[in-house]
C-alpha cells in the first residue's frame, strides 16, 4: 500500500520544501526549489523508494504531482 | 573594432524569443534605452530573455562599465553589492523599487533604476565588464575584463568552433556566466539566429524548441551532460545539431566517452573545452578528432593563447589577449586594470608527448558544484558568522559535494545544510556534514585539508 503522504514526503525531501507545499497544482519550475538539480534527485529517490527504474522519456514527463502519479502507475504503483 | 560594432556588422544575426517567436535585429533595438553618452557602472541582473538581451546590447553600445549578475541572487546580497559599488544604473525586473534610486521606464519593456545622486568615482577606461567568479556566495569580488578581452576571446573561439551565419543557437546557459556569455558574443558576431530561452533541458518544451527552430549546437557544463545522459539523449537523433560544446569543469570519463562516441557515430563534433572567467572564458579546447584518443585531456591552447607549467608547483600558467585585468572587491578597484599578465590558473597540469594538456589537481580552495565555483574559505566564513563564531573546515569532494567538518555536536547536520542551501542557493544534498574529534593542522598552523579528507 502506497500512500499520498509517503509520496509527498519523498517529494518534499527531494525538492527541499515543506510537505504542505506538495500540492496537485505544483509544477516543475513553478517554484525555485523544483529545478533541474532537485528534479534529478527526485527521480533517483522515487526509483529507490519504489524499487523501480524510470524510463528516460518519463524523466521529462514527471513535471507535476498528478504526472508523477501517472508514471508510478505505469510501474503498477497506485498511490492512494 | 569594438564588440558592439562587430555584432551590429553581422548581417545574418537575429534574436528570437523561443516561447513567443518574437524577433529583433540588433539595429531594431539600437539606442532603445536612451542611455546617455557617459561613463559609470551598471549592475545588470539578467536572465536569458529577449528583453535582457536588449538591455545587454544597449549597454554594450554605451560607454558604461557593465557587471552581469544572476537575477536569482539573494536580495540581501544584491543590496550589499549595490552599497559597495554604488552603480549609476541597476537593471533588476524582480524588484519594484531600489532605495536611493529612481525608477526610469526606459521603454515599454525595460525599467531601469537610476542613481539619484550619482557618486562619481574613477573607472579605468579598460574596465568594461565585471563577472563574478562565485555565482552564489554573493561575494563582491569580480573579475575585470576589457572590451579587447571580450573581442579577442570571441575571435579565438571562432577560429576553432564551426560557428556560421546559418546557425540557430539557443542561449541555454546563463548570460552572467562566462561560458554562457561567450556563446552569446561568438554567435552574435558570427552566428545567425540566437534563440533566447529560459527553458531548461528537463522541460519537454526545450526539446520541442530544438526541433521547431532547428538548433545547430548545444552548450553544457558537466551537470547538463549528466542530465542529457539521464534523459536518453544518446539514444535519439537530432538532425539539425552540428556540434556540442562542454566546459565549466571536468566531464567524467564515462560521459566523455559516451558523447564522444555518439558524436562520431552521428557525424557531429563534440568540443571539450577548458577556461576560467579570469581569461574571459576560454583557454583550451580538445579538437573533436582527438576526443577518443585523448580522453581526459583539456586539449591545446586556443589560437593566440599559450600554456606554461610552473616547474616548482606544476601550476598551469596561461598567457593570451583574453586574460583580464585582475579583480575588483570594491568601487576603488575599478580605477585599475592590470592587463597583460600571466594568469596563474590554480590548476595543476601536465603535458603529454603530443603537446596535449591534462589537469592533475587544484591548488586553489574552491569546489565546482553544478558548474559554479564555490569558494571554500568564503563558506567557512559564512558558517562561522551564522553559528556563533565556531570554526568549520570545508572541502570539496570530487566537484560533487561540499564537505563541512565541525568539532562540536551543534549545529546539527540538517541546520548546516539548510543554512548553506539558503545562503548559496544550492540544493541541500550538495552538502555533506561530518563531526570530527579535532581538525588537523600543518606545521605552520594552517588547516591540513588533505589529511582531514582521509579521516
Amino acid at each position: 500500500m502506497h500512500t499520498t503522504q509517503q509520496l509527498q514526503e519523498i517529494m518534499a525531501a527531494a525538492l527541499s520544501v515543506p510537505v504542505s507545499s506538495i500540492t496537485d497544482e505544483l509544477e516543475y519550475q513553478g517554484i525555485p526549489e523544483w529545478d533541474s538539480v532537485s528534479h534529478i534527485y527526485l527521480i533517483t529517490e522515487l526509483e529507490a523508494a519504489y524499487n523501480i527504474s524510470i524510463d528516460t522519456e518519463d524523466v521529462l514527463e514527471m513535471s507535476s504531482v498528478p504526472k508523477v502519479k501517472a508514471v508510478l502507475k505505469k510501474h503498477n504503483i497506485a498511490i492512494n | 573594432m569594438q564588440l558592439y560594432e562587430r555584432i551590429a556588422a553581422n548581417p545574418r544575426l537575429v534574436y528570437t524569443d523561443a516561447s513567443t517567436g518574437q524577433s529583433f535585429r540588433a539595429a531594431d533595438r539600437r539606442g532603445s534605452l536612451g542611455l546617455e553618452d557617459a561613463r559609470g557602472l551598471a549592475l545588470l541582473y539578467i536572465d536569458n530573455t529577449l528583453t535582457a538581451v536588449e538591455v545587454l546590447l544597449n549597454f554594450l553600445d554605451s560607454r558604461f562599465t557593465i557587471a552581469l549578475l544572476s537575477p536569482a541572487l539573494h536580495v540581501e546580497y544584491k543590496q550589499q553589492l549595490e552599497a559597495i559599488y554604488r552603480p549609476s544604473y541597476i537593471y533588476d525586473p524582480s524588484r519594484p523599487a531600489v532605495a536611493g534610486y529612481a525608477a526610469v521606464q526606459a521603454n515599454e519593456r525595460v525599467r531601469l533604476f537610476k542613481d539619484t545622486n550619482a557618486a562619481a568615482y574613477t573607472i579605468h577606461p579598460d574596465t568594461r565588464l565585471l563577472l563574478s567568479t562565485s555565482g552564489t556566495t554573493g561575494s563582491p569580488k569580480f573579475v575585470k575584463l576589457s572590451e579587447e578581452n571580450l573581442v579577442q576571446n570571441a575571435l579565438s573561439i571562432l577560429a576553432y568552433l564551426p560557428v556560421s551565419g546559418t546557425d540557430v543557437t539557443p542561449l541555454n546557459l546563463p548570460l552572467y556566466y562566462s561560458y554562457g556569455l561567450s556563446v552569446f558574443t561568438t554567435n552574435s558576431m558570427a552566428g545567425g539566429q540566437v534563440v533566447c530561452t529560459s527553458r531548461d533541458v528537463l522541460q519537454p518544451a526545450f526539446w520541442e524548441d530544438l526541433q521547431r527552430y532547428g538548433f545547430t549546437s548545444l552548450a553544457g557544463v558537466p551537470y547538463v551532460y549528466e542530465m542529457f545522459y539521464r534523459i536518453g539523449f544518446c539514444k535519439k537523433e537530432y538532425p539539425s545539431l552540428r556540434y556540442l560544446t562542454q566546459a565549466g569543469g571536468k566531464l567524467n570519463a564515462v560521459l566523455a566517452k559516451a558523447f564522444g562516441e555518439y558524436a562520431a557515430a552521428h557525424g557531429k563534433d563534440f568540443f571539450i573545452m577548458y577556461g576560467q572567467t579570469e581569461a574571459t572564458a576560454r583557454m583550451a579546447y580538445l579538437p573533436p578528432a582527438d576526443l577518443l584518443r585523448k580522453t581526459g585531456s583539456i586539449g591545446i591552447p586556443i589560437p593566440n593563447g599559450r600554456f606554461d607549467i610552473d616547474p616548482a608547483t606544476q601550476e598551469l600558467l596561461y598567457t593570451g589577449p583574453n586574460v583580464g585585468g585582475g579583480y575588483a572587491a570594491c568601487a576603488a578597484d575599478l580605477a585599475f586594470f592590470d592587463g597583460g599578465q600571466v594568469l596563474r590558473t590554480g590548476d595543476m597540469a601536465r603535458q603529454d608527448e603530443d603537446g596535449y594538456y591534462y589537469i592533475t589537481g587544484r591548488l586553489k580552495r574552491f569546489v565546482k558544484l553544478f558548474g559554479t565555483r564555490v569558494n571554500l574559505d568564503e563558506v567557512e566564513q559564512i558558517l562561522k558568522q551564522a553559528f556563533g563564531g565556531q570554526t568549520f573546515a570545508c572541502t570539496g569532494v570530487e566537484d560533487k559535494h561540499l564537505l563541512v567538518l565541525l568539532r562540536e555536536d551543534t549545529p546539527d547536520s540538517a541546520a548546516v545544510k539548510q543554512l548553506l542551501s539558503e545562503k548559496l542557493g544550492l540544493h541541500p544534498r550538495a552538502f555533506m556534514v561530518k563531526q570530527v574529534d579535532d581538525f588537523i593542522f600543518t606545521p605552520n598552523g594552517k588547516m591540513d585539508y588533505q589529511d582531514m579528507m582521509k579521516m
